[in-house]
């Protein structure tokens, strides 16, 4: 019971957190892609760079787990980028935007879910190499 | 732009959830991770049917660790070894078995209820926003670079695609890459966001400054 309160809490504030930046807006991306939006680009600078103090604290006591350089990581993620200058939205966001009643973002929904589910179940196997389930590192 | 809180507030938020999310539940957060232990429901299933017998007898789980050994090394060297453990002193102290047998794994259903609760949260920050209204497409840029017809829908869902497929062969996203990766400086997760930034860049850049 306890894992799923807080799936529901840090959800919750994460999907409020990133419609509260602009992140949802894509206007905003848009405008954060052409280098035209600075603020935008200092969110995820703030982010990251307080994350690195934490972990660094974190990580005194643990070791944290990291990922591990594949075959598709470069790939992947220029997939990923194309996609999402295109939509607009990652993996979070197009939720995000559903919720915010932006119906269009259903459209980009039912891609995100046919991309995850082609290359779980079609293609994972014929790539020959395993990229891991991503926060199960 | 004033709409939206400025930016040291949601870049601190979105720190304290990683960082929240990490001590709360002992793995970094990663929304594309979620999308994929839903898609693969099914597994949770089968992987829970066949550690069944051993969650209810512990015992089992050492017969078929050592069955697994034999059969990798071979009986002399495995039944070589034991001896010489136990010859006189034993050196190696033997650990018991601490964790469960099953390794930290949140059910699938967890995922799907932290993605439903995205949506939710969306609802509450245009609420908040005093923004939350039914709109047919993503605003006025969107439209007018790709139109409002099923054709915008179609670029929507196949960009989705890529977004779905990348992300899950590139083994990570914004959240997990970007945010919990890139700050534990795992060289992975620095490729990967420079990269999918990078390419993002460029080609808004290219559709802006050429299109």
């Amino acid at each position: 019971m306890r894992i799923y309160f807080y799936y529901s809490l840090f959800g919750l504030a994460m999907g409020t957190t990133l419609s509260m930046a602009g992140l949802t807006d894509y206007a905003q991306i848009h405008s954060l892609f052409i280098l035209e939006n600075i603020p935008l680009l200092l969110v995820f600078a703030l982010a990251i760079g307080m994350n690195m103090v934490g972990f660094m604290i974190l990580s005194r006591k643990n070791k944290t787990p990291k990922k591990q350089l594949t075959k598709g990581t470069i790939g992947g993620s220029v997939l990923f980028g194309l996609g999402w200058a295109l939509t607009g939205a990652c993996p979070s966001i197009a939720l995000v935007q559903l919720g915010e009643g932006k119906i269009a973002a259903l459209a980009t929904v039912a891609g995100i879910l046919a991309g995850v589910w082609f290359y779980r179940r079609a293609t994972s196997s014929a790539l020959k190499f395993d990229t891991g389930i991503c926060g199960e590192e | 732009m004033d709409v939206y809180l400025p930016w040291w507030v949601t870049g601190a938020a979105l720190s304290i959830i990683t960082l929240g999310f990490y001590i709360a539940l002992r793995r970094p957060l990663g929304v594309s991770g979620s999308w994929a232990r839903i898609v693969l429901w099914k597994n949770d299933k089968a992987i829970k049917e066949a550690e069944a017998p051993f969650q209810d007898n512990p015992k089992l789980f050492e017969d078929a660790l050592m069955a697994a050994t034999i059969e990798e090394f071979g009986q002399e060297t495995v039944l070589e070894y034991m001896q010489s453990r136990h010859k006189g002193n034993d050196t190696v102290p033997v650990k018991p078995l601490t964790r469960s047998v099953s390794p930290n794994r949140s059910p699938w259903t967890a995922h799907l209820i932290f993605l439903l609760m995205l949506i939710l949260g969306g609802m509450l920050g245009a609420y908040l926003r005093g923004d939350l209204n039914i709109q047919p497409t993503l605003g006025e840029l969107h439209t007018n670079l790709f139109g409002s017809g099923i054709g915008s829908l179609m670029m929507l869902f196949f960009g989705g695609i890529m977004v779905g497929f990348g992300t899950q062969m590139a083994g990570g996203c914004t959240s997990g890459h970007g945010l919990s990766g890139f700050s534990r400086l795992a060289p992975a997760s620095i490729i990967a966001t420079i990269t999918f930034f990078g390419t993002a860049i460029a080609f808004s850049m290219a559709a802006h400054y050429l299109g």
